[in-house]
């Protein structure tokens, strides 16, 4: 044991230098494992403790709509039979706010919610420059507000607002409240008012989105049931009703999932690295063939050897996840606030479960790459000391002999039986159990064996097709080694030779490549999708909710400001799906609806007896000349997938009465033509004449910022129930959330260049030691150091170039399937950034290779003879 | 006493078989000094490798200090080799990584000696090294790398030296001077010491000297009287 720590010692005090870029790369995907977990653990942490005030209730019932009597009347009947403590009932819907003072041109949408004295059950509600919040600064016409609005609206605290048809005082600033949502889409600021007042401001007309929140306060013994018992009671009513652990328990499985997946990015780094650990550990046991069979022939057993050369492989991968865990536990303090959910008690640091994690990762991932390779030292003859006898032979790994070798049988039988008894057993054995452990590792940062087992698929598959791309390039080149130019042939004989590098470093580069080329192409691709640009002549402002009686009106203040191309107005309902072709679907909770996401939700459709210019028909006839008696109904083709076809017989349930209509044509809608907006269901006039809807209102509005304020207000003014959505403002806020997400990305993707980079110059130091030898010869029999630079230049952009083609096709491949098959998005082929992308790795993989080389270039030939 | 029992060797070369030994009896007795001595090829630096159990024979038994070694496993055969044989090679092959001491030290530690850098100064000491311990082997030259690989044969005290071409690397002075370290360290030890040598002044200070030609002992001479063998 002694010998074997001291040896470990003495060898890494030599050796630590060649191996470091490949533990920095361990480091870097350690380090990007505990940074990841520990985030979203600081997360979860956060969320289990602010669970409560996350849901500002222990029960919260929530539907779009006021309960009907006779429903609220037995929900009240369940409520005081159960052990409820407290209720807190509110109101919340998207409006419109401007100033009261008519000289300021603004309207602001935001999102108001009316509360009534009980709230908040749970949580505070944080006030500006620390005032305590009571249910008197909103009751008669109070209002507070987000201190951004104030801005907004060009307004300070004392001033009045005006919300549908009242006037408000602003009477503080909300910096947080319980109840709000975490990181999803907001139409605008939060704005508090009581309840009360809510309901008396004429907002509230028919086909309003609001939701009706009830929370109620229940100790955690009788939690349970009562849940269960008013899911049953409020299930056709399309009421959810949801427990604060309900919500702690789905907030928590979507974290887990990105916890879990976004480590597996991470562990793709470790392995990247492992793979760099096993390249070098290959060469670096040829290189220490001599030292193996001193070692023997000094009397060390074939264990002890393994087991000096194991240790330094652990030793150095320990300090590498170490090194890893520091920069993590650096940069985690560091997360910007906007990238995770803005939670009061959250703590940003390390988190022992993920350092853990991230360190066995590391280590084990090392240990594992590494274990194949060193196995070779066990067949390491002494015997090759012996001058003669290992020229002779050239026994530099002795292969295990096979039987009977030169008996005398046929051809290709006999060269595959040779094959198979070569093949060392405890090698293979070890082989599989290495496999089968590296899957087990992706598994279980993936936290599912179809991930992990898909991963490490995607993997093998690579590493086999730079495998045969290697020795297919080997045969390729052959041709060049009789070229009369002297750096060509040599550069040709150095991919070739035996116990070259052609394989390492193509699957080092090539994966590399692979990896970091496929993280940019799905962001690439995200990033066209997600950049939505607003066409010159697109409608950028929607209203909601225009009444019957407001259609006129509405088109003659549009008319008044003449508007391009005019406003359009489309009748539009609520219909949800309760039968097709006469099985009845069975709604189930909104929770399970919402999840399952099949035909049974609600939809906003239309009737029309035109198609719109975004829209074409793909089956059918829109509408048929000869109607039936049952209503006709055209739906867009993505409802196909949901089982949907035409002659299909659909029972929609429209405002509490149920209709029937057939299916008699499919539409096609190109959702990025949003001008006539996009109906899944589109109804032939008529049908549903009698069902009350209202109108959603399609337009442009001024462009001039001073004009378009100017609008709003007046539009608001003028019809205070009606809610203008901005597109212009929309965008900003979904821009803003996409750039949060491609700096998650590009942080991601940055570290994965850094691994490959790190992989590339390893792999290129790592060969330096065989070309410092030969060069030295080369100068010595006459070559220039410029003839042996030109050598080592072509032989690495070849390598390069070939590497990152093979690895480029992959990246192509696996941001296709990512784009199109995980994120549903339509993905694109980006030649430039692909040719690109393989001249800088091939240039790159020259430069690198000449560049490290520099050494054997300037040495004396002498002094390197010397040292062999 | 190292003793041959019928061995030969024979290897694969190409899909044919090559005899680089055909079969030979020998006995070299303790404390004896014995030098092989043949043109290149001839079966010199195999013969001596299986003496150290660094090879497997084809046919035969070989019986080291008293133990059969042929039919040892291979850790078993490095283990033995530790404690009796110290081997001295044309090309030194010290460790790079390891300084000279250290180089000295590595057998001793592998049989868990404890005081590995007391004995390992020693030894230096006694191949007149003193002073170029803790430099790695490429700082020294060939005849102080041949010295320090010498002082690591020594290590364990072993009962038997074997040398492998040991001035074939060197120049005539540092040649004679690592000879006379190898013949006095026999007079003061009492070693049993096989030698491969092309070098005619050092196979004369043996007691036997082995011709060998075609892997096979071509004549034996011994103390002033040689002896024809036919095989």
């Amino acid at each position: 044991m002694l010998f074997i720590c001291r040896m470990t010692l003495r060898e890494l005090r030599a050796v630590w230098r060649r191996l470091l870029f490949f533990f920095l790369c361990v480091a870097i995907g350690v380090g990007a494992i505990a940074a990841l977990r520990s985030v979203i653990q600081n997360v979860r942490s956060a969320i289990a403790r602010e669970a409560r005030t996350l849901t500002a209730g222990d029960l919260v019932l929530q539907s779009n709509q006021p309960l009907e009597a006779g429903l609220r009347d037995r929900v009240v009947r369940v409520l005081d039979a159960a052990d409820v403590r407290g209720r807190a009932e509110s109101i919340e819907t998207a409006t419109m706010v401007r100033p009261a003072d008519p000289a300021k041109a603004m309207a602001r949408m935001v999102e108001l919610e009316g509360v009534d004295a009980a709230y908040p059950l749970y949580g505070t509600v944080t006030l500006a420059e620390g005032h305590r919040y009571t249910h008197r600064l909103v009751h008669g016409w109070g209002a507070l507000v987000r201190p951004e609005l104030l801005v907004q609206l060009g307004v300070s605290v004392g001033e009045r607002i005006v919300i549908g048809r009242g006037t408000f005082e602003i009477r503080g600033l909300l910096l947080s409240e319980p109840g709000r949502r975490l990181g999803g889409f907001s139409f605008g600021p939060r704005v508090l008012i009581d309840r009360a007042d809510l309901l008396e401001i004429d907002l509230l007309r028919f086909g309003s989105r609001a939701r009706y929140v009830t929370r109620l306060r229940v100790p955690d013994a009788s939690l349970a049931r009562l849940e269960t018992q008013l899911r049953d009671l409020l299930r056709p009513a399309l009421v959810s009703v949801r427990s604060y652990r309900s919500t702690e328990d789905r907030i928590g499985d979507r974290l887990e999932t990105s916890e879990n997946y976004l480590s597996l990015v991470g562990f793709v780094m470790v392995v990247l690295g492992g793979v760099g650990v096993w390249s070098v550990t290959r060469v670096f046991v040829r290189q220490k063939l001599k030292s193996v069979a001193v070692l023997k022939c000094l009397g060390a057993a074939s264990g002890q050897i393994l087991a000096v050369y194991i240790t330094q492989v652990a030793l150095l991968a320990v300090i590498g996840s170490a090194c890893g865990l520091a920069m993590a536990a650096i940069a985690v303090p560091f997360v910007p606030p906007s990238a995770v959910p803005d939670l009061e008690s959250i703590r940003l640091g390390l988190t022992w479960s993920a350092a853990l994690q991230a360190g066995g990762v590391g280590v084990l991932t090392s240990l594992l790459f590494a274990l194949v390779p060193l196995l070779e030292v066990r067949r390491v003859k002494p015997l090759l000391l012996l001058r003669d006898e290992a020229a002779r032979l050239s026994l530099a790994v002795q292969r295990p002999r096979p039987m009977g070798a030169g008996l005398a049988s046929p051809g290709i039988a006999r060269r595959l039986a040779n094959r198979l008894q070569r093949i060392d057993t405890t090698q293979a054995v070890v082989a599989s159990l290495v496999i089968a452990a590296l899957v087990g590792l992706a598994a279980w940062q993936a936290g599912s064996l179809r991930v992990g087992a898909a991963v490490s698929l995607g993997f093998v598959g690579v590493t086999l097709t730079l495998s045969a791309a290697a020795s297919l390039l080997v045969r390729l080149v052959q041709p060049l080694a009789s070229s009369t130019w002297f750096p060509l042939r040599h550069a040709v004989l150095a991919v070739s030779r035996p116990g070259n590098q052609t394989r390492v470093i193509l699957l080092a580069v090539g994966l590399g490549t692979f990896f970091i080329l496929g993280v940019r192409l799905v962001e690439a691709n995200l990033l066209r999708e997600l950049a939505i640009e607003l066409q010159s002549d697109a409608p950028d402002m929607f209203l909601i909710d225009v009444q019957e009686d407001q259609v006129s009106p509405v088109e003659a203040f549009a008319r008044k400001w003449r508007l391009d191309g005019g406003i359009q107005l489309m009748p539009v309902l609520r219909a949800r799906v309760v039968g097709i072709r006469g099985r009845r679907l069975n709604a189930g909770s909104p929770e399970e609806v919402r999840e399952r996401g099949g035909p049974s939700r609600e939809y906003t459709v239309t009737y029309r007896d035109h198609l719109a210019s975004n829209e074409r028909v793909v089956a059918g006839e829109l509408w048929p000349a000869q109607q039936g008696s049952i209503p006709d109904v055209s739906i867009e083709q993505n409802l196909r997938e949901d089982g949907l076809e035409l002659g299909d017989l659909i029972r929609f349930d429209i405002a509490g009465r149920v209709i029937a209509a057939r299916v008699t044509s499919v539409r096609e809608v190109d959702w990025s033509d949003a001008r006539n907006g996009g109906f899944m269901f589109v109804f032939r006039p008529g049908a549903l004449a009698g069902a009350p809807h209202w109108y959603l209102g399609v337009l442009r509005a001024p462009a001039h910022t001073l004009a378009r304020a100017r609008f709003q207000r007046d539009l608001v003014a003028a019809f205070p129930n009606v809610s203008a959505v901005d597109v212009r403002e929309v965008l900003r806020t979904l821009q803003a959330i996409v750039s949060n997400i491609t700096l998650a990305i590009s942080v991601v993707g940055g570290l994965a260049l850094a691994s490959g980079l790190l992989i590339l110059i390893g792999a290129v130091a790592m060969t330096k030691f065989q070309r410092l030898y030969e060069a030295a010869i080369l100068k010595t029999v006459g070559a220039s150091g410029r003839t042996v630079a030109t050598m080592l230049a072509i032989e690495y952009v070849t390598l390069g170039a070939l590497a990152a083609t093979v690895g480029a096709s992959g990246a192509c491949l696996l941001s296709w399937f990512v784009t199109e098959q995980v994120f549903d998005l339509s993905w694109q082929l980006l030649p430039g950034l692909v040719a690109g992308t393989i001249v800088v790795v091939a240039f790159g993989v020259g430069a690198v290779g000449v560049a490290a080389s520099v050494d054997v270039l300037r040495r004396r030939p002498l002094g390197v003879l010397r040292a062999e | 006493m190292i003793e041959l029992r019928a061995v030969s060797k024979t290897v694969m070369s190409g899909g044919d078989p090559l005899v680089i030994l055909h079969p030979l009896d020998l006995i070299v007795p303790a404390g004896q000094t014995i030098a092989i001595v043949g043109p290149s090829g001839s079966g010199k630096s195999t013969l001596l490798g299986l003496m150290a159990g660094l090879d497997e024979p084809t046919t035969g038994d070989i019986i080291v200090d008293g133990t059969e070694i042929t039919a040892m496993s291979e850790d078993a055969v490095a283990r033995l080799r530790g404690e009796k044989i110290g081997f001295v090679f044309q090309f030194f092959h010290l460790m790079p990584s390891l300084t000279a001491l250290e180089n000295v030290m590595v057998p001793i530690e592998l049989r868990g000696g404890r005081d590995a850098a007391e004995r390992g100064r020693a030894l230096l000491g006694e191949v007149g090294l003193t002073g170029r311990a803790h430099h790695y082997p490429s700082q020294l030259s060939g005849g102080e790398q041949q010295r320090v690989a010498l002082a690591r044969a020594l290590a364990n005290d072993p009962p038997i030296l074997l040398a492998d071409e040991p001035t074939g690397n060197l120049d005539t002075e540092n040649g004679r001077h690592v000879i006379d370290l190898l013949f006095a360290v026999h007079d003061r030890r009492d070693t049993t010491l096989v030698l491969v040598t092309h070098d005619v002044e050092l196979a004369e200070r043996a007691d036997v000297r082995l011709h060998l030609r075609d892997g096979r002992i071509a004549r034996r001479e011994e103390a002033g009287r040689s002896v024809a063998v036919t095989g």
